[in-house]
């Protein structure tokens, strides 16, 4: 009952905080279209800026529009490191009170970086709720309530049959005792009813466990380093592929190098859960030449061919879709089954890219059919996204 | 029709019934297995046993936790790897035999695949067999680990640290130091050797090569005055006439003028003309059988017959003649031809014989063949050795002149006639330095081993033909504690300098010069490495032809018979026996693996009842075992060479006999033909071969479709009548299938196809498929995906031979699918015959009802198994690095077969889409595909009207194995064309 309790403190907590994140984004769209690129665009800047809390790589953004001028900016922003070559002064004043840390050039066009400024300026913090607020202290209180409540659903969620067994067991014992010893009921087949329904029941738990041998569903190993997806996608909002960067063109997500984790802890040394403890083993590693042997999560066995670039680049799927919610785990849960009926069902309802990819142009039957509204929509399994080398060869 | 067979005992079936060849089953009966196998040994106490065992460990296997696995991320990620990505890097092969231009297929960071380079003006995107499984080699264990001395590892600083002195010492003293190479082609390493002997003065290099073409250089010295290769143009030919050169296979530059070879032979897009092939040959080799005539003769013969024709010729252009013996075989009419393409035809002869060379070259000048099919002015840089290298040698050493002899690439002591003489000499001399990457037979002799880098592992440049320059770059760090050979003498010359910097001043000096088109050197440079290949016009020379006496002598004893020494194209001449993967490729004529033999003629098999497996001992030096090779010229017996291995590693050592020590030597050539030989039967005693020959046999079944170039101009569909036939009758109980957006399929040029085997070898490195070994090939399990059919038709002394590759036919109708009770393979949308390993349970019912043979069946694990420990691709961990990583590795129990490179389909087909775009036609290339000679096979999709397979299917040579049993395959052949005179 506890953890019902709990549970639905927690769920009520998560849907009040997603209602108020919609509503707020709606009036947001409503007002600036573009505010919304501008807010993904932010993403990447937030990696080592915020927006009024302080320097954290690069200098705190509040109030940028004001300290610059827009020309300015855009350059800035555009290739600051061509500026700083180039010798303009501020540019170079900015370097130097940096730590010399090079602000990768960014693809905007001169509209994309007026609509983030604009973002910038306008930013309103969102009612994110308590962690990011306060002090660090009361963030850490904070910290670990949110670790018991997301750690309860799971515990909630493993199998545990034991119970179940035992009373299967009992109940055969019983039936089969009163069936030859006490004989307190007189119709046996009462006894076999019973006796069945319990063998009935022992056997489901087998096929239940038997489906599910070799799958690692919640599996959470703790890792070399207690990294937190949740500080680091959740909180900096920093983009999934800005660290898994070959998650859109490799069948690997791609683990990222100790060399881009120095990217940003070269000057943050120093985490908001742990101290320096667990931010010292990259350096540690840097200098003794070992790479961090993290531990692997999500596994397909080796008959299984998955690439990354099919479903995140094509399909156009969010990580989420099938990681969970990354972006709250401090230490990553394996999610979905990673099962082959969950790859099927998926590959059954997801709509394929289907008008906007001309790879899509040689299933001329299919749009054919699209166009004369025999179809409504192409999913993956119409293109045969369900042969069996599409994934087993 | 004709009638086609595959064995002698097939034939002689033939003859008695003209209805059936062959029998069908034999893939399951029990020749060749042993008892064991054959009655099982298994009681009711083992079944407990094993019953009991397999419970408890499932017990034990259920409740344990799931292993934990590591993903462990690059410290500092290299620029240019993604994980998941290939890369693939444009460099060379040449191992002193061979030239290859190539691309080298990365994955993440090791070299796991060649492909040709397309790029390239000599190989144009060809390979060869040995250059597809080299990629083995360079994960070989028998390599060495660092440097030795006197057969024990020691490192570098302490080699160097004596070998310097020594070098020194042996300098002072007046004495040579020989340095013996095999033929080196490399601009950047003729010049350190040049720095090398002015360093130390008296240097001495000599150049050997196991299999010599010195002969036709000495012959262009005395009619052009400069000991030169010409480079041949076939492309421009109408006839070609050869005499003992395995060109397609074996001889100079294969890959090119298989190139050649079939581009002037694919009568697809409505040529009316063909090149026609004439070859005289003592043993049976593919070129022989891809020739429209075929004329066996004896070694002794080809003299005799060559000056014939030069005297028909000159008679009939007024020009002197020369006396010569009259032969019964047959030259008068392909002279005439000859006479009829001056200017448009070559003749040349693979045998390093002097007076066959210039008879050649005289009747190449008759016939005004000189700079219009032969180019004059851009030379072959190959095969530059000198047959006397090694007596030399002997002489020197034995009169007590040379101080140091460094083996450069090159083996004598294998491969040498006298290799016991030079044993010896070797023994003598103070300094003897090997840079064999592996302890070879000569390297066991060497006080200091230093050994070499894989050529996947090392800079280097080459130029194998006037002009073409070449280039090699690493791809891999070195695996062991190895140096470069150039590097070690840079460092012996006491130049600290690497050699990579060594060979792009080279180049920046030499090389750059040459062109106009890039102004800064930085540029020229890269974009040299990044294709691998440059190359300028050879500078036009006037040549002008001395003539000179011809003879035709008998150059060899009569003996019982004479001896044929060849070159198999799995093994060369053994430098790679330590390959599987080339040990097991089937021979393409006599389909044998693992194994060398004595091929004699069927008609002296039959007169002194030979038969195959039967041993014979060869001029009282070895006993090999007996195959009968059909078309064998009477009177002589065919050995091949590169077996016989002592020192060569665990899978080479101990098969067959060297049949090095035989080769001929007069006037100071070696010669692969005509020495003597008596062969002797050792009463009863056999020894079992493995062929594979008749494996898969489909029951005689109307499965080749030939015709002549006459026929086939009168009507296009000559040969392939039955395809109509079959059309009209087919009908189908179910529906035809239908596809949307892909339809794949495959076609097959069987003129282009000359059995090469490099689709065997290049599919096995892309698809993980095991080496299953001598006695499993035996008990007819082989694995490859890709086999190729050898057919002889017609009579047995000569018959013809024609090669068939044959893989999965991803038949519509597929007789397979339907019969597996787990629906293991079941057809995918885009037409491709799946097979899902992991739903497989081996009840090999597909393997029954597969009317073409196609599938394999995983008989043991042969992963990880100690049983098959010569499997290094999979039974080692060095080896394992080899394995593609987008192919899974079949576990025992499950079959397997061709899947059309399936992961090459997805690959293409994601890169179209993450950009955006259709597929465009040829985009995807299957393995077999990218890298055949011939171009043979066609790879597309079949929805596509546009596309070059479409096309194919339009062709009305077009037709599908067993029609009329209505499979509907999707892959498809066309007929072969012979461009017969008669």
């Amino acid at each position: 009952m506890i953890f019902r309790c709990v549970n639905l403190r927690a769920g009520a907590k998560l849907f009040l905080s997603v209602t108020f994140t919609f509503l707020f984004l709606t009036i947001f769209i409503g007002k600036d279209l573009r505010a919304q690129e501008a807010k993904d665009m932010f993403g990447v800047c937030a990696a080592c800026h915020t927006i009024g809390k302080g320097k954290l790589v690069g200098p705190d953004l509040k109030g940028v529009s004001a300290r610059h001028e827009e020309a300015w900016l855009i350059k800035f922003i555009q290739n600051s490191q061509a500026m700083v070559l180039s010798g303009d002064e501020t540019a170079v004043k900015l370097f130097n009170e940096n730590n010399k840390i090079p602000m990768p050039p960014n693809d905007f066009t001169d509209e994309q970086v007026r609509s983030l400024l604009s973002y910038i300026e306008n930013y309103v913090e969102e009612p994110a709720g308590e962690e990011t607020a306060g002090s660090f202290a009361d963030s850490k209180v904070a910290e670990h309530k949110k670790l018991e409540t997301s750690h309860a659903p799971t515990k909630d969620r493993s199998r545990n049959y034991f119970s179940l067994i035992l009373i299967s067991i009992c109940a055969i014992l019983l039936s089969l005792s009163d069936l030859f010893i006490l004989k307190m009921i007189r119709w046996k087949v009462v006894h076999i009813i019973i006796m069945l329904a319990a063998v009935f029941v022992m056997g489901g738990i087998v096929v239940v466990e038997i489906q599910n041998l070799g799958r690692q569903q919640y599996y959470s190993p703790e890792q070399p380093i207690a990294f937190s997806h949740k500080i680091h996608a959740g909180q900096n909002k920093i983009d999934c592929q800005y660290c898994h960067t070959t998650a859109e063109e490799s069948k690997h997500a791609g683990i990222p190098s100790v060399q881009l984790c120095m990217n940003c802890h070269n000057v943050v040394k120093s985490g908001s859960q742990t101290g320096t403890t667990e931010i010292a083993k990259i350096y540690e590693a840097l200098e003794s030449g070992k790479p961090i042997e993290w531990i692997k999560v999500h596994n397909v066995p080796d008959h299984v061919y998955f690439n990354h670039a099919q479903h995140v680049n094509v399909g156009k799927l969010e990580c989420q879709q099938c990681h969970g919610k990354v972006e709250e785990m401090d230490q990553i849960v394996q999610e979905s089954t990673l099962g082959m009926g969950w790859c099927i069902e998926c590959h059954r309802t997801t709509e394929v890219q289907f008008t906007t990819n001309d790879f899509y142009k040689n299933y001329t039957k299919l749009h054919e059919e699209l166009n004369t509204g025999k179809r409504s929509r192409i999913v993956v399994e119409d293109i045969g996204g369900n042969d069996c080398q599409k994934c087993h060869y | 029709m004709k009638k086609y067979w595959r064995s002698i005992d097939e034939y002689k079936t033939l003859q008695k019934d003209l209805t059936l060849a062959g029998d069908g089953g034999q893939e399951f009966s029990i020749d060749g297995m042993s008892d064991e196998e054959v009655k099982g040994n298994t009681s009711r106490r083992d079944f407990l046993k094993m019953f009991g065992f397999s419970i408890g460990f499932a017990t034990i296997a259920t409740s344990c936790e799931t292993p934990v696995r590591k993903a462990i991320p690059y410290l500092i990620q290299p620029e240019e790897i993604t994980p998941g990505i290939a890369n693939h890097y444009a460099s060379t092969f040449y191992d002193g035999h061979d030239y290859c231009s190539i691309l080298i297929k990365t994955r993440e960071g090791r070299p796991i695949k060649i492909e040709g380079n397309e790029l390239s003006p000599i190989s144009k995107g060809a390979t060869n067999a040995r250059v597809q499984a080299s990629v083995l080699n360079l994960y070989d264990n028998a390599r060495l680990k660092a440097p030795h001395k006197d057969g024990s590892p020691s490192d570098w600083a302490h080699v160097d640290a004596e070998i310097i002195p020594a070098l020194d010492k042996a300098s002072a003293d007046g004495k040579e130091i020989v340095l013996l190479t095999s033929t080196i082609i490399s601009p950047s390493t003729k010049q350190i050797i040049k720095d090398f002997k002015d360093k130390f003065g008296n240097v001495t290099w000599l150049t050997y090569d196991a299999i010599s073409m010195q002969a036709m250089r000495k012959a262009n010295e005395k009619n052009f005055g400069e000991a030169f290769i010409p480079t041949y143009d076939l492309t421009n030919a109408k006839l070609v006439v050869g005499f003992n050169a395995d060109f397609l296979g074996t001889w100079m530059s294969p890959t090119e003028y298989t190139k050649q070879y079939s581009a002037a032979r694919k009568l697809l897009n409505g040529e009316s003309a063909m090149l026609r092939h004439v070859q005289y040959e003592s043993q049976y080799t593919i070129t022989g059988g891809a020739a429209d005539d075929r004329v066996p003769i004896k070694p002794s013969d080809e003299v005799v017959v060559l000056l014939n024709i030069y005297n028909y010729l000159a008679a009939k252009l007024s020009q002197p003649v020369y006396p010569v013996a009259d032969t019964s075989i047959e030259f008068a009419s392909y002279a005439e031809e000859l006479l009829e393409n001056q200017g448009q035809s070559i003749v040349f002869s693979g045998t390093n014989n002097l007076n066959i060379q210039l008879i050649c070259n005289a009747i190449n000048h008759l016939l005004g063949n000189y700079n219009q099919t032969i180019d004059l002015s851009k030379h072959y840089n190959l095969k530059q050795g000198d047959d006397q290298a090694i007596d030399q040698l002997i002489s020197k050493i034995d009169a007590g002149n040379v101080g140091a002899v460094i083996h450069y690439n090159v083996n004598p002591a294998y491969d040498a006639p006298n290799a016991e003489a030079y044993k010896t000499a070797l023994a003598k001399v103070e300094l003897s330095i090997s840079m064999a990457d592996a302890m070879n037979e000569t390297a066991a002799l060497c006080k200091y081993v230093c050994p070499d880098n894989n050529y996947l592992e090392s800079w280097n440049d080459a130029e194998p033909q006037t002009g073409v320059y070449s280039t090699q770059q690493p791809t891999i760090r070195n695996l062991f504690d190895t140096r470069q050979a150039q590097e070690s003498f840079l460092r012996w010359m006491g130049n600290a300098q690497e050699y990579h910097d060594y060979m792009e001043a080279f180049w920046q000096a030499n090389i750059f010069p040459l062109q106009s088109t890039f102004t800064g050197f930085i540029f020229f440079w890269n974009q040299c490495i990044h294709d691998g290949v440059f190359a300028v016009d050879a500078e036009k020379k006037d040549f002008q032809f001395t003539s000179g006496e011809l003879k035709a002598p008998a150059f060899i004893d009569s003996g019982d018979f004479e001896l044929v020494l060849y070159e198999k194209i799995g093994l060369g001449d053994g430098k790679y026996a330590n390959n599987p993967w080339l040990q097991e490729l089937p021979d393409p004529v006599t389909t044998a693996t693992w194994d060398n033999y004595v091929c004699v003629p069927a008609k002296y098999a039959e007169e002194n009842g030979l038969k195959l497996e039967d041993v014979v001992r060869v001029n009282d030096l070895f006993e090999l075992p007996i195959v009968v090779q059909p078309g064998l010229a009477y009177g002589t017996v065919a050995i091949a060479l590169g077996y016989g291995r002592t020192s060569a590693g665990k899978v080479a050592d101990g098969l067959g006999q060297n049949a090095f020590p035989l080769l001929s030597t007069a006037n100071g050539l070696k010669s692969l033909m005509g020495s003597k030989v008596s062969i002797e039967r050792v009463a009863g005693k056999t020894y079992p071969l493995a062929l594979t020959q008749e494996h898969h046999t489909m029951e005689g079944r109307d499965l080749i479709r030939e015709t002549t170039l006459s026929k086939f101009l009168a009507d296009p569909a000559s040969g392939n009548e039955q395809h109509a036939k079959d059309a009209e009758v087919n009908a189908n109980l179910y529906d035809e299938p239908k596809f949307t957006g892909f339809h794949w399929g495959m076609a097959i040029n069987l003129n282009s196809c000359t059995g090469c085997g490099n689709c065997v070898i290049s599919c096995q490195a892309e698809n993980n498929v095991a080496v299953i070994g001598k006695e499993q090939v035996k008990n007819r399990r082989i694995m490859h995906w890709i086999r190729i059919d050898r057919y002889y038709s017609e009579d047995h002394e000569n018959p013809e031979v024609l090669h068939q590759p044959l893989m999965c036919q991803h038949c519509d109708n597929a007789p397979c699918e339907n019969v597996c009770p787990v629906a293991a393979t079941p057809h995918s949308s885009e037409g491709l015959n799946q097979m899902a390993y992991n739903r497989c349970i081996g009840t090999r019912y597909c393997m029954n009802n597969c009317p073409y043979r196609v599938r394999r069946f995983n008989w043991f694990e042969f992963a990880n198994n100690k049983k098959f420990d010569f499997n290094s691709s999979m039974s080692t961990d060095l080896g394992k690095l080899v394995l593609n990583p987008d192919v899974v590795v079949r576990s025992r129990g499950v079959v397997e077969k061709c899947s059309l490179c399936v992961q090459r389909i997805q690959e293409k087909k994601l890169l179209a889409k993450t950009e955006g775009r259709q597929l465009q036609d040829g985009e995807i290339k299957t393995a077999c595909q990218q890298s055949c000679p011939g171009d043979a096979i066609v790879f597309g999709d079949l929805l596509d009207p546009n596309s070059k397979i479409s096309e194919i299917q339009r062709n009305p040579r077009m037709y599908h194995l067993l029609e009329h049993v209505h499979t509907l395959p999707s892959t498809s052949y066309l007929t072969k064309i012979r461009n017969k005179k008669s």
